[in-house]
């Protein structure tokens, strides 16, 4: 446990002298901020650019507070998933490639703690970016247009964090898995990507699928109801998680250090 | 008293074998390098020992080694090209290194800084890695293999990449560091190993051509020979000597003949007395005795 704690104070070090820490954050705020801030303000924009021809009469019926928070939300699975992925696909390739990894193991460092360690720092830098970004998206959703109940919000960011945590996994995983950063942060790109996409169209099969929570989540602050499959999709999650988890360290811990 | 046994390692690359059954044990308290030219299976043969590459075949036995014991805390290892997170600096990576092999947090900044004298870079201790010359970076490389008190280290080529003063300084740091623990370095710098190393394994295409001390070598290889040296051409003395019935053979370059003779006591003598009644032009006699380059020449030319 001491050791494990000496390896994960590192990774919250390295992630705040490497700012991320810093921009992580403040990239999550302006995604998320950004759909109610562009939807409330859409008129004048509009106005702004030299407005719509004398005459036309065009009705932009003005959108749900639960469809802004839904919006912005859902920048977190385009463009956050991005980030997530970009930030984390170097945290084992990288500094095996670099070599320090093979000065790191020959020290009698556990590969278990090796690998979990570093997922825990890219956990919590995500889940407190989700956080704050979130927040701040409820907090302008609530100004501009309504204020959606916070334990409606709370559950979705969990919900929204659920599967992100999938991404940051997959990451960890092919970063542990494969040699070089890019090619890692490009395999979970197109493996997120595959999987969000054959998720939709079988829907009805793919209940329990981990990125169905994030439609959970939007369907919860449409409804206000839990969608029935978000308790088993997220146990599922949980177990993908933890076996992707075990996976990276097990395939890690077959592979050669040097080469 | 041996430290660690090695039986019959093996390690291949895509089918190639690169290292091809080698045995050896290293004692306890010695300084051995493990020479060889470049490509002849070194730094193989250190990340198999150091447990980052998995052998193919044969065994590593520390014979200290408790059951279940995890022989990464037995030893302390350098890479030809040591590499450190460059957002550190040298103190905390030290430090880190430390906490990671079990000392406490005080303890690891002790260690460390009391490790940071010896390499002579405490000055640059809170110094980021990134800012760190070649040279500092190769004696925090020596200085992290040494954190936890390792029963042996091995330094693959640890003064190669320096200039002649810091390999002056850290060959010299090593001849400190023989008193408290096993060293195991490789090197193809033949004089390196010669002036500090008690043992020598000679790594040739994978496998061990010849090994034991100096003295063992000398002894094994030794062809007596004595130079000559004439002031003017030194070829029309050779012939004196080249008929004499304790020559062997005999070869000329420059102003110094060089006698390879049967018996070396007989020869002196023989030799002074001859020079003394032809009254020769002699410069310098000597009595050489062989060196660690014509050992290597002779047992990697074969």
């Amino acid at each position: 446990m001491n050791q494990w704690s000496t390896l994960f104070q590192k990774e919250l070090i390295e992630m705040w002298r490497n700012f991320k820490w810093v921009w992580v954050p403040i990239t999550f705020i302006l995604l998320g901020v950004s759909e109610p801030v562009s939807s409330y303000y859409l008129p004048q924009i509009i106005d702004s650019l030299g407005g719509l021809p004398e005459g036309t009469v065009i009705e932009i019926p003005p959108p749900t507070a639960s469809e802004v928070l839904i919006q912005g939300l859902s920048q977190y699975t385009t463009i956050g998933v991005l980030i997530i992925v970009l930030s984390t696909m170097a945290i084992i390739a990288g500094e095996r490639k670099s070599g320090v990894a093979a000065m790191i193991l020959v020290k009698p460092v556990s590969y278990f703690s090796f690998i979990t360690a570093k997922w825990a720092g890219g956990f919590l830098l995500l889940w407190v970016s989700l956080l704050i970004g979130s927040i701040a998206t409820w907090y302008y959703t609530g100004i501009l247009f309504d204020w959606i109940p916070i334990d409606l919000f709370f559950q979705s960011y969990l919900l929204y964090g659920l599967w992100l945590t999938v991404v940051l996994t997959l990451t960890v995983f092919f970063s542990a898995s494969l040699l070089t950063p890019g090619i890692a942060g490009f395999t979970s790109l197109a493996v997120v990507f595959v999987f969000t996409l054959v998720t939709g169209p079988l829907s009805n099969w793919l209940e329990w699928s981990p990125s169905q929570l994030t439609n959970y989540a939007n369907e919860l602050l449409l409804s206000s109801a839990i969608p029935d499959d978000t308790l088993p999709a997220s146990l599922l999650t949980l177990a993908c998680i933890i076996i992707l988890l075990w996976l990276s360290v097990f395939i890690f811990r077959k592979k050669e250090l040097a080469s | 008293m041996s430290l660690i046994q090695i039986n019959h390692l093996k390690k291949s690359f895509r089918g190639t074998e690169v290292i091809k059954g080698i045995d050896f044990q290293l004692d306890k308290g010695k300084c051995i390098a493990l020479l060889g030219p470049n490509g002849a299976g070194k730094t193989t043969t250190l990340r198999m020992l150091s447990g980052l590459m998995e052998p193919t075949d044969g065994t590593i036995i520390f014979t200290d080694a408790k059951k279940g014991e995890d022989i990464r805390e037995l030893i302390g290892y350098l890479p030809q090209f040591p590499v450190f997170y460059e957002w550190m600096s040298g103190l905390e990576f030290l430090s880190y290194a430390g906490r990671l092999a079990g000392l406490g947090r005080k303890e690891a900044k002790d260690r460390s800084l009391e490790l940071l004298k010896l390499v002579g870079i405490l000055e640059a201790k809170n110094r980021r890695v990134a800012k760190y010359s070649g040279g500092m970076k190769q004696r925090l490389g020596i200085a992290q293999a040494l954190i936890h008190r390792p029963q042996l280290i091995m330094l693959d080529e640890p003064v190669s990449a320096l200039d002649p003063i810091g390999r002056r300084e850290v060959l010299d740091m090593l001849e400190g560091l023989k008193k408290e623990t096993t060293i195991l370095f490789s090197t193809h710098i033949l004089n390196d190993a010669e002036e500090i190393c008690d043992e020598i394994l000679f790594l040739h295409n994978g496998k061990i051509v010849e090994s034991g001390s100096m003295a063992e070598l000398r002894e094994r290889h030794q062809q007596p020979k004595i130079d000559l040296f004439f002031t003017g051409k030194s070829g029309e003395y050779a012939e004196i000597f080249s008929n004499h019935k304790l020559t062997h053979s005999i070869s000329v370059e420059g102003n110094r003949v060089s006698v390879f003779v049967t018996n070396i006591v007989l020869a002196r003598q023989a030799f002074l007395r001859l020079i003394a009644e032809q009254n020769l032009p002699l410069e310098r006699f000597e009595v050489s005795s062989m060196t660690l380059e014509d050992v290597f020449m002779k047992v990697v030319g074969k």
